[in-house]
């Protein structure tokens, strides 16, 4: 498991991407996703995902739908124009990080 | 996949909100979202409640579930747009909820920015003065000061050579000119028979162009001026005299006498100048005034001096070489006049002066009332005075916001404690606050562009300006708008700050009881609202005393029944046929043909030389400035001054052609001791007053008769020595009248002057009328400030009233009760009303030495004083006091003769 401290800047980046390959998705459904991802190696808290999704939907990069499903509401969330293009550049963005980073640690990625 | 049943859902969403989960948006998805996950549980074989609980755990039980609600209600928070909108409708919720306060805090707070934006118009009018020239920072006029003989003289005047003997010594100076108003011109187009009056007439130097950015429409500007018949005329004059064709080359005749060709039109001298010529005539051939102009003598002062100083001159340094100049040029004409031992340091050294100084144009329209002034100026008294009243009534109106919402604090505590509650962190509800005053001010703000709009022509009546609002500038919104939330935070900061403190556990157990008596800062902020309203009241009565003790004030002739007709030289030579005829006209007591009035005002002449007693040598220590003025027999009779001693002028006496009656400033002045008559005085010249000076030739006056003092110039000034002489002046012919209809007298006088004076135009006015005139700006000051101090009056009583309907509000019940007790009516207005007169009479003990310094302090100016009793300031204080007793005295009234029942039934 990695230290939630490690994901925090890039949970953004994960949210968007992860909407990206799937288009739409629920909360639920998201944390599932990630956690299979990441071979139960990230662990998105509730906590940290819902104030996060409510953040990007208030920018303007994720748009809402809710299906009524019996007596359970189930909220999908999926990109908006502009957050699909910001989608991709925060993910360039990120792999040129952990490319900085590997030469700044010195260690060489699989 | 294991589905869960409708029951364990609502077994779900019921534990969730019992844990507190509620807020729209995030509820749903939680729910959804621990639905999903103890399916997925209950895959693993758990039980429902068994998965359910897991789940929790994950999510950190109830502390964990209100983190994220807290945590996602934090993200929407700031979703800008969003909150703002709720601020807003929270906001217009309450304003319509309040009412009558919402009223009050916006009907006071537009009427007190309408007059701060009136004022603010004002001030900034005032401040542009003569910013229409694009060299006013190197344009500069010369003062001058003399101190010699009793008289002292600051003068806007300098010497006719000044400026081309300045230019010749000092090549710092790029350019000079001099302006001079010799009195109003008869004006005819050629061709014409009609005169027209024409009041704006100057004389200039050709190089009035080349200093002043006076647009020249038609003609060169270069070309105009440059030769004595090259005049120039405004666009006004040119459509008036030429309209449909261009005026270029036409030829106007002046008096009747004087033709003038058109060699320039220019664009109309704007109103904020201190000068407003419509006709320019050159200095040159024999325009009257301008032989004075190619005089090299230093010793009178005739015209207006302005210099052009070179880029980066320094005008101070330049000032300070001017001692050597007045040595060099004017020290020896002293000396020629006053005698071979006169040095100029022994004239410096009597304690005399003789001063040239500069003063920058931008400051003659606020800082400069000299004598001889083009026009009379404004005074940056005025723009203090204003800015501060205006600022006093921002305060008032500011302060009743103030006031009123933290008085009805109490009513909006449980809110704010039920807010607080809910999660709403003190900078939500800071913000929540000044947005209601953000938006209060902005209605009262576009509340107040219409009352202003409404009043200005008002405004511009007492102020004899022609202000407008810039309705069609864009930068005059963004001004009002950046006003608006400045003043909004201003006065919301303080209530915001205080009702957003608020314990919510207090507040809501009911242990904030916030009525009238808490509030120190509010019960100080009455106070001073009412110390100002005071202050401007004593302020306002007094100035409007000492402008009625003015107009009472014995002068020492009789200003009441004195018909003044103009230009009596159009009349020429048929001057004294007038007089003669329009005596039979039997309400014409009688007449004085004079161009000396005793008043200050347009074509009224003044004339002083250096006169001394007869036989003492005429040295700098015993020469008396004296006002000579040119009269005629009835002089006396018709301006019904008193002779103290010896008599008036008779046509009995040949000999006094060559007699003075003198006031007795003079005769003290001169020092003729207790029986002047038969003295004599005695001045240089052999051919009348009117010739330059000459040292060998003297002439003597016998003094006749003395006239008791009378004030002949404003009552700022002492009266100064003067002497009546009989010469020829037909400047006036002022009949005294003694008709109570003076309609008919005059209509027959006019008939008489189309007769003697065809084709000129007649004009009377009335001396008292003149008289006042002389006191506009100070009866337009009088009566500015009362309109404003009676503005501030009431935007506090304005307070006040909501401020008492409030209390009374909040304490029906204890009316009630007491009512139900035995209290009479008159006992419980008694008890309402007195926490505030207690404030009222506070505020009079402060405003009395206030107000107090502050009238002594306008009063300094003038040498003749009203008395500014203890009256003024009690009756002020009376006043405030009797305005805020009935404000409320109604409200009071009314709770306490409500009917107990009704408020009490619901005990």
């Amino acid at each position: 498991m990695h230290s939630p401290e490690l994901l925090k800047g890039t949970l953004q980046t994960i949210l968007l991407k992860v909407l990206k390959d799937h288009g739409k998705m629920y909360g639920y459904e998201i944390s599932l996703r990630v956690k299979e991802l990441s071979e139960n190696k990230l662990l998105l808290t509730e906590g940290a995902l819902y104030p996060s999704l409510h953040r990007l939907e208030a920018d303007g990069l994720l748009k809402t739908e809710t299906m009524m499903m019996g007596k359970r509401v189930r909220k999908y969330y999926s990109l908006t124009t502009t957050g699909r293009s910001l989608a991709k550049d925060r993910v360039e963005e990120l792999v040129d990080f952990i490319k900085t980073m590997s030469n700044v640690l010195q260690v060489k990625l699989a | 996949m294991a589905e869960l049943t409708k029951e364990h859902i609502e077994y779900i969403i019921k534990d969730l909100n019992y844990r507190g989960i509620v807020a729209e948006g995030i509820e749903q998805e939680i729910i959804d979202h621990i639905c999903s996950a103890t399916e997925a549980e209950m895959e693993t074989g758990k039980k429902f409640i068994e998965a359910y609980h897991e789940v929790l755990k994950s999510f950190g039980h109830t502390s964990g579930l209100r983190e994220i609600q807290k945590q996602t209600l934090k993200v929407e928070n700031q979703k800008a747009a969003i909150m703002l909108k709720n601020y807003l409708t929270i906001a217009f919720r309450n304003l319509r909820k309040q009412g009558f306060y919402s009223f009050i805090n916006i009907g006071g707070l537009a009427v007190g920015i309408a007059a701060c934006l009136m004022i603010f118009l004002f001030v900034v009018d005032e401040l542009s003065y003569d910013t229409y020239n694009k060299k006013a920072d190197r344009i500069y006029r010369v003062n001058t000061e003399i101190k010699f003989g009793g008289n002292h003289f600051k003068m806007a005047n300098s010497p006719a050579p000044t400026g081309s003997t300045l230019m010749q010594d000092y090549p710092e100076i790029e350019a000079s000119m001099r302006l001079g108003s010799f009195g109003s011109y008869l004006v005819k187009p050629e061709g014409e028979i009609d005169n027209i009056k024409e009041m704006n007439v100057g004389l200039t130097d050709s190089t009035f162009f080349k200093v002043f950015s006076v647009e020249v429409l038609e003609g060169n500007p270069t070309n105009s001026l440059n030769e004595p018949s090259h005049i120039a005329i405004s666009k006004r004059m040119a459509d008036k005299y030429f309209p449909n064709k261009s005026a270029l080359n036409q030829i106007l005749i002046l008096d009747n006498k004087y033709n003038g060709k058109v060699s320039a039109v220019f664009k109309d001298i704007p109103m904020a100048s201190h000068f407003h010529y419509d006709i320019l005539l050159p200095l040159l051939g024999n325009w009257p005034g301008a032989r004075e102009a190619q005089s090299t003598s230093f010793l009178s002062n005739n015209f207006v001096t302005y210099l052009l100083l070179k880029e980066g001159t320094d005008a101070k340094a330049l000032e300070k070489k001017f001692p050597s100049f007045i040595k060099k040029y004017a020290g020896p004409q002293l000396q020629t006049a006053l005698g071979a031992e006169f040095t100029i340091e022994k004239y410096y050294a009597a304690g005399n002066k003789f001063e040239i100084t500069l003063m920058p144009l931008l400051a003659i329209h606020l800082y400069s009332s000299l004598n001889s002034e083009l026009e009379p100026n404004s005074s940056i008294t005025y723009i203090y005075l204003l800015g501060t009243v205006a600022f006093f009534i921002l305060a008032i109106a500011c302060i009743n916001f103030m006031n009123l919402t933290t008085a009805r604090s109490s009513n909006r505590a449980k809110e704010v404690g039920v807010r607080k509650v809910m999660g709403s962190l003190r900078s939500h509800l800071v913000r929540q606050f000044l947005t209601e005053s953000i938006l209060i001010t902005m209605f009262s703000l576009a509340l107040a562009v219409g009352i202003a709009s409404l009043f200005m022509p008002m405004f511009n009546y007492l102020s004899l300006k022609q202000l407008s609002l810039p309705l069609g500038d864009p930068l005059f919104y963004l001004a009002l708008l950046i006003t608006s939330l400045i003043i909004g935070i201003l006065a919301g900061v303080y209530p915001s700050f205080f009702l957003s403190a608020f314990k919510p556990v207090n507040v809501l157990k009911g242990r904030v009881a916030l009525g009238m008596k808490s509030g120190l800062i509010r019960s100080g902020l009455v106070v001073f609202q009412f110390v100002i309203s005071i202050f401007l009241i004593v302020g306002a009565i007094s100035v409007n005393r000492q402008l009625s003790y003015i107009q009472n004030k014995k002068l020492g002739f009789e200003k009441d029944q004195v018909l003044v007709v103009k230009d009596a030289y159009a009349l020429r030579p048929n001057i004294q046929s007038f007089k003669n005829e329009a005596l039979k006209i039997n309400t014409l007591v009688s007449c004085t043909i004079s161009g000396f009035l005793p008043i200050e005002g347009a074509d009224v002449s003044r004339n002083d030389r250096a006169f001394w007693k007869e036989g003492d040598q005429s040295t700098s220590d015993n020469l008396v400035s004296l006002q000579n003025w040119r009269v005629d027999h009835d002089y006396v009779k018709t301006m019904g001054m008193k002779i103290k001693m010896g008599r008036s002028f008779s046509p009995e006496f040949p000999s006094d052609s060559s007699a003075v009656v003198l006031n007795e400033a003079a005769v003290l002045q001169f020092g003729l001791g207790s029986d002047p008559i038969g003295k004599r005085i005695s001045t240089f010249n052999g051919n009348g007053i009117e010739e330059s000076l000459d040292p060998n030739q003297t002439r003597s006056w016998t003094v006749i008769g003395v006239a008791e003092d009378f004030h002949f110039s404003s009552m700022k000034e002492s009266i100064s020595p003067l002497g009546l002489f009989l010469y020829r002046s037909d400047g006036f012919l002022s009949f005294r009248i003694n008709a109570k209809d003076s309609q008919e007298t005059i209509q027959s006088l006019e008939k008489l002057w189309k007769r003697l004076a065809p084709g000129q135009p007649f004009q009377y006015s009335f001396l008292d009328e003149d008289f006042d005139r002389m006191y506009a700006s100070e009866q337009r000051l009088g009566k500015i400030f009362a309109v404003f101090a009676g503005l501030a009056i009431i935007i506090a009583c304005l307070g006040l009233l909501a401020l008492t309907a409030f209390t009374a509000e909040q304490r029906t019940k204890e009316i009630g009760i007491r009512k139900v007790l035995g209290a009479s009516v008159s006992s419980i207005v008694m008890l309402l009303s007195k926490e505030f007169g207690k404030l009222i009479l506070i505020a009079f003990v402060i405003a009395t030495p206030i107000a107090w310094l502050g009238v002594d302090w306008w009063l300094k100016s003038y040498t003749y004083k009203a008395e500014i009793g203890v009256m003024v300031y009690i009756l002020a204080g009376a006043f405030a006091f009797v305005i805020a007793w009935i404000t409320m005295g109604y409200q009071s009234i009314r709770a306490a003769s409500s009917d107990p029942v009704k408020s009490l039934r619901s005990e």
